[in-house]
């Protein structure tokens, strides 16, 4: 934007805002820079925009002041303190209110970050073609460890935040501590030796290495190759738990299983009671239920079976009471009809034999004269005063011969 | 003559009257026939008797029993 001075005579004037938009012009025409300084009053506050600190020339005190939204400092997750070195990328830009220089900062690295970086990247590739992170070589957690080994700085939070959430969750777990220097030059190797006497124990099922967050530098040792190869070799299946969600400490990668802080690894370590004993009672309701619901089937079954057996017996019975009521009627009519028309037969018989009846001639006014025991046919042969026997239809006489003719 | 079976004796009884209706037999011979026929006769009845008899007692020994009761439920 163009200042327009106002005119005094020959005299041009500017105002303070129009000298300022001025600067600030000139100022904004300057490259992006790559600054070295230690950061001092670092000042973050939620309710800010913005991140304030003073980046100071540690050789001479020289200072400037600096900003850069909170949102990009919070993603940088470099958890900065005062008195830390940087390297801070920016461009000056002139604070109009005030009239104050300051740096505007776009990105900030921790110095030295770029050689530690560098050295990791070639370890992780070294150990990666070594097979130590394959995903074949973890092994599953145990799902009730007789005993847990708890390898941790002897700083309370990672330490309670592991035992808190265990006891909590499983009150009977049994843990072992060891402590060890977990920052600094001598903490790798403490870390090692701390972990192989844990898992050593007996009964340890599990180890957990557990360490707060803190800054790159803090968590350098948990990238150091003794510690990541004595993780990937520990004897027992180990529960990383370093730093916070965004660091990936090398040792990580060799564990086991990862956890983003050490809370999360007391419960991949043990199972939740309270969940359990839930499991155990919806199982067991399940379990009753399946029962009850087959005995019903099979009871439902039995009963249908049942049903149709006494339904087909009954009607077999019926068929055949009614087979046998027929066979008893019929049984009963025959032999009475068989003597029925026996009779009838004799009876005509009878009437044929009556209508025969030599009586019958004899009813008709006839009689049979016997003389000496035979029947007379003719007189001739009989004499007078010889005796003759009459029969007639009724009764009978005897008789003397008077006279005789021819 | 009690040993004679009914079938026996109406056969003999049938045989008896069909001669006496188709022949001549002598009147002596026609007697004789005739009283064994009546004898017959008798003979038969007195059987077929006996048999409604025994029918009729069986019966109603049947007729009392309950031989087709419902089963239990």
């Amino acid at each position: 934007m163009k200042v327009e001075p106002l005119l005094y005579g020959d005299r041009k004037v500017y105002s303070v805002a129009g000298f300022n938009r001025g600067v600030a012009d000139w100022l904004a025409r300057l490259p992006t820079l790559w600054i070295e300084g230690e950061v001092t009053e670092l000042r973050r506050h939620d309710r800010w925009a913005s991140v304030f600190f003073t980046l100071k020339d540690p050789a001479d005190g020289a200072c400037v002041p600096a900003s850069l939204p909170r949102r990009a400092f919070d993603a940088l997750g470099l958890g900065l303190k005062d008195g830390e070195r940087v390297h801070v990328y920016g461009r000056p830009e002139l604070y109009a209110v005030k009239g104050e220089l300051r740096l505007r900062v776009l990105t900030i690295e921790r110095f030295g970050l770029g050689a530690h970086l560098a050295a990791i990247e070639r370890l992780k590739a070294a150990l990666a073609a070594d097979g130590l992170f394959d995903d074949a070589r973890k092994r599953a957690l145990p799902r009730f460890p007789r005993r847990i080994g708890l390898v941790t700085g002897n700083d309370a939070a990672a330490k309670r935040d592991v035992l808190t959430t265990v006891t909590a969750r499983f009150p009977a777990a049994r843990i072992l501590v060891a402590e060890t220097l977990v920052q600094g030059p001598r903490a790798a190797a403490g870390i090692v030796a701390a972990l192989e006497s844990v898992a050593r124990e007996d009964e340890i099922d599990v180890v957990v290495l557990a360490r707060g967050g803190g800054s790159f530098d803090d968590l350098l040792p948990f990238s150091d190759e003794r510690v990541v190869r004595a993780v990937a070799t520990c004897p027992v299946p180990v529960v990383s738990a370093v730093g916070h969600e965004q660091d990936t400490p090398l040792c990580d990668l060799a564990a086991d299983a990862r956890a983003s802080t050490p809370t999360a690894a007391g419960k991949l370590v043990v199972p939740d009671l309270a969940e359990l004993r839930g499991e155990l009672a919806r199982a067991q309701t399940s379990l009753a239920q399946s029962v009850r619901r087959a005995f019903e089937r099979d009871r439902d079954v039995l009963r249908r079976a049942h049903d149709s057996l006494e339904r087909g017996a009954r009607r077999a019975l019926e068929r055949d009471a009614d087979r046998l009521v027929s066979l008893r009627d019929r049984l009963r009519r025959g032999p009475a009809l068989l003597v029925e028309r026996r009779r009838a037969g004799v009876e005509r018989t009878g009437a044929r034999l009556a209508a025969l009846s030599p009586r019958a001639t004899l009813e008709r006014g006839y009689a049979i004269v016997r003389a000496r025991d035979e029947i007379l046919r003719s007189s001739a042969g009989l004499s007078p005063g010889e005796r003759i026997e009459v029969e007639l239809a009724a009764g009978g006489l005897g008789a003397v011969v008077e006279d005789v003719r021819e | 003559m009690t040993e004679l079976s009914f079938e026996a004796a109406q056969k003999e009884l049938e045989g008896i009257v069909e001669r006496l209706e188709r022949g001549q037999p002598s009147l002596d011979e026609a007697i004789a026939l005739w009283e064994r026929g009546e004898e017959l006769l008798r003979l038969c009845l007195a059987r077929l008797d006996a048999a409604h008899g025994k029918i009729e007692e069986l019966a109603q020994r049947a007729e009392s029993a309950t031989p087709f009761s419902e089963p239990d439920r």
